[in-house]
């Protein structure tokens, strides 16, 4: 009977992930977990393939601004599951040319690939510590291509507005407490989106150190996509803005490109010069 | 006097760029997409010497030197057939005023046209940087050009890696993609000679700096010299795996072909070789291995003391990052020397003494601080069979998106004079570098 209702939530969830960008007033939330998911689904998986051009600003505690621009391609293998991710760093200068491929793996470590220009090298890199940060931002590996939804216990805490979106309030707690640096996260995720709008990340002391906050979402291709975002980090008194540009999904990505010839040749119909 | 002018044109650059964002992000004629297309940086580096053996041109210094480097690349969008095979053109250059040398050189580095004739092919003629296998500045089947002049004395470990003239054609296949480098005319390693470091000089058993006066020959520019380098390689699941072969000359002058006149020669050499790379099982981390068959050409007995013996050489390599941006690799390196008998019976007094089995140890440890900003890092390279070590700490800082600080060292041990590491024991360094990218 188990067996059966766990099966039929996971094809419910397959169903759904396919359904959920259209079928935008799905408020059948029951669990956090769910609730999680869908928000998983809406912001890490949306369409089978994306391209976006993304712009991040990196203020430090004395105003001093760092910027990275880079282009974004993904392929889901299947939704809600592994993902072929490459990334082209665009500026600043001493780093442009070098690009990122990354195959994500739900339960095992990500294959992860660096190529510098420079010298030619196709460099395999060890992607254990998932919570590093991207390129220097605020932001970290993980919330760039996604955490494992069963790495968390999620718990609904509760129903709250931001704004005019209605948002339910999910308290996700790691399995694992000794592998991340908070204890545990709050998502304010928009009911209507299944976007989150709001993050807080507690420390080991139970102490709020890192805020995320969604600040625009745009409907392209008939996808509700976060366009522009900031993470603070409330500690050290720095933040890094997210900017998206250019975001279309289904331009015919394919999975045989995610080879060691993407690095060396990249693609220039959707990277651009 | 003219390495001082340069110097200034270049802090002049430096400065007219650093405040021509403004200017030209508001004019959109075609100069500024000309210039936004062009990159690259200027940097002045120093290299201060330890009291070493004073037997270099000069022994204060082993560097000091302003350098600017300009990229441009180039996509054609017509005329029609040429823009279907998806062309690139790419151009980098080094202008540098070496005060060492007492010479302003402008060197190219890169350029080169890349196109796709067919969808899973592509060309790239000219001069380019080539580089395959799994090693950590331990190379077995990458048989390209090194600079270890520049490695030796903190310059960046872009220029480790010196550029071929050749013709690299790839094809790309669903269950193999395959490589095909020809290079026609033979790039040698840049050699240690003793002008700017000095060495262990065979022919006059010791140390020697400038008074250093070998002659090199290389082998001559035609059809029979051409090197060919392959690489056939697929993707097992997450498990990367390659198979190698070379025909061409050693790379560093390992022959000598008169040895009363001192002349040293690059032998002829066939490289076969294999490596896999992939995650390590359980522990997490990268693990790589790598095995080459170097073929002696022209001593293939191993009787002839004057020319490098064969050899099989040995690489295993892990590396495996930490939570708060650390990161730790180690390598374990074996070459055996073939037909080790042979060497031993044909060797005379004042050859350099050699062990069958040469182990070398590397680690690497690698820390980023402040948003990684802030990167300090120790490369060690410890070989137990020779009893000689080198030791590479460095912190570089990137202050924001244009300027760059690094210091470092290059520190050498050894018991004996003639062995790789033990023979730089006199030249070690600390080096700073500025640097504006831009």
């Amino acid at each position: 009977m188990k067996k059966i209702l766990s099966a039929s939530v996971i094809v419910f969830m397959l169903f759904a992930s396919g359904f959920w960008a259209k079928n935008i007033y799905a408020q059948d939330t029951q669990s956090g977990k769910t609730v999680m998911n869908e928000m998983l689904l809406a912001y890490y998986y949306p369409q089978t393939d994306a391209k976006s051009e993304i712009s991040m600003r990196i203020v430090n505690r004395q105003g001093q601004v760092r910027q990275r621009r880079l282009t974004m391609l993904r392929l889901n293998q299947t939704s809600g599951g592994d993902q072929f991710y490459y990334i082209y760093f665009h500026e600043p200068a001493d780093v442009k040319g070098m690009s990122f491929l990354v195959l994500k793996h739900l339960g095992r470590d990500d294959d992860r690939w660096m190529y510098l220009p420079a010298i030619d090298l196709v460099k395999r890199i060890s992607s254990s510590d998932k919570r590093t940060s991207f390129a220097g931002s605020d932001f970290t590996y993980e919330d760039v291509s996604g955490r494992a939804l069963d790495e968390d216990a999620h718990e609904l805490i509760g129903e709250e507005s931001l704004g005019t979106y209605s948002c339910q309030v999910v308290k996700s707690t790691p399995k694992r407490p000794g592998e991340t640096e908070f204890s545990y996260r709050k998502f304010w995720i928009d009911k209507v989106t299944h976007l989150s709008l709001k993050v807080e990340h507690y420390d080991l002391k139970g102490k709020l150190y890192k805020v995320y906050e969604t600040q625009e979402i745009q409907t392209i291709q008939g996808t509700p996509t976060i366009t522009k975002a900031v993470m603070k980090d409330i500690e050290n008194e720095r933040y890094t803005e997210i900017a998206m540009k250019n975001v279309s999904y289904n331009v015919g990505i394919t999975s045989d490109i995610f080879q060691e010839r993407l690095l060396r040749r990249p693609p220039r119909q959707w990277i651009g010069e | 006097m003219l390495s001082k002018i340069c110097g200034f044109i270049l802090i002049a650059f430096i400065l007219a760029i650093s405040n021509s964002e403004v200017l030209f992000a508001e004019s959109a004629d075609p100069w500024t997409h000309i210039f936004d297309s062009v990159h690259g940086f200027t940097e002045a580096a120093y290299g201060h010497k330890f009291a070493g053996d004073k037997l270099a041109q000069k022994n204060s210094y082993n560097l000091l030197e302003q350098r600017l480097q300009l990229k441009v690349a180039y996509r054609p969008q017509k005329p029609a057939w040429l823009a279907s095979l998806n062309p690139e053109f790419f151009y980098k250059g080094d202008l540098l005023a070496d005060e060492y040398k007492e010479t302003l050189r402008y060197h190219i580095r890169e350029g080169y046209g890349l196109v796709s004739p067919l969808s899973w092919m592509d060309v790239k003629l000219g001069r380019q940087i080539l580089t395959w296998g799994t090693g950590d500045y331990l190379f077995i089947n990458d048989v390209f050009p090194k600079d270890y002049e520049s490695f030796f004395i903190g310059r960046d470990d872009e220029y480790l890696k010196a550029p071929s003239d050749a013709g690299k054609f790839s094809i790309h296949g669903r269950l193999v993609s395959m490589d095909v480098v020809v290079i026609p005319s033979f790039t040698p390693d840049v050699s240690i000679r003793g002008d700017r470091l000095s060495f262990y000089d065979n022919f006059l058993g010791r140390i020697a700096g400038k008074e250093s006066n070998r002659i090199f020959t290389e082998p001559a520019v035609q059809p029979a010299n051409t090197e060919i380098a392959t690489r056939l390689y697929r993707n097992f699941g997450e498990y990367e795996t390659a198979i190698y072969a070379f025909k061409g000359f050693f790379n560093q002058p390992v022959g000598i072909k008169n040895e009363s006149t001192k002349e040293i020669f690059y032998p002829k050499l066939a490289v076969f070789g294999a490596s896999i790379r992939g995650p390590a099982p359980s522990v997490g981390g990268i693990a790589s291995g790598e095995i080459g068959y170097s073929d002696s050409l022209q001593d293939r007995s191993g009787k002839n003391r004057l020319i490098e013996n064969s050899a099989m050489k040995y690489l295993l390599g892990y590396e495996r990052d930490f939570p708060k941006d650390w990161r730790i690799g180690m390598q374990y390196f074996v070459e055996q020397m073939l037909n080790f008998d042979e060497f031993k019976a044909n060797s005379q007094p004042g050859d350099i003494p050699r062990d069958e089995f040469r182990q070398l140890l590397t680690f690497r440890i690698t820390k980023l601080f402040r948003l990684q900003t802030l990167e300090m890092s120790l490369f060690t390279f410890y070989c137990p069979t020779d009893s000689d070590a080198y030791i590479r700490p460095r912190l570089a800082w990137q202050v924001n998106d244009h300027w760059k600080f690094t210091v470092g060292a290059n520190i050498f041990f050894g018991k004996h004079d003639w062995t790789q590491f033990g023979q730089l024991e006199g030249n070690d360094n600390f080096y700073i570098r500025v640097r504006y990218s831009f």
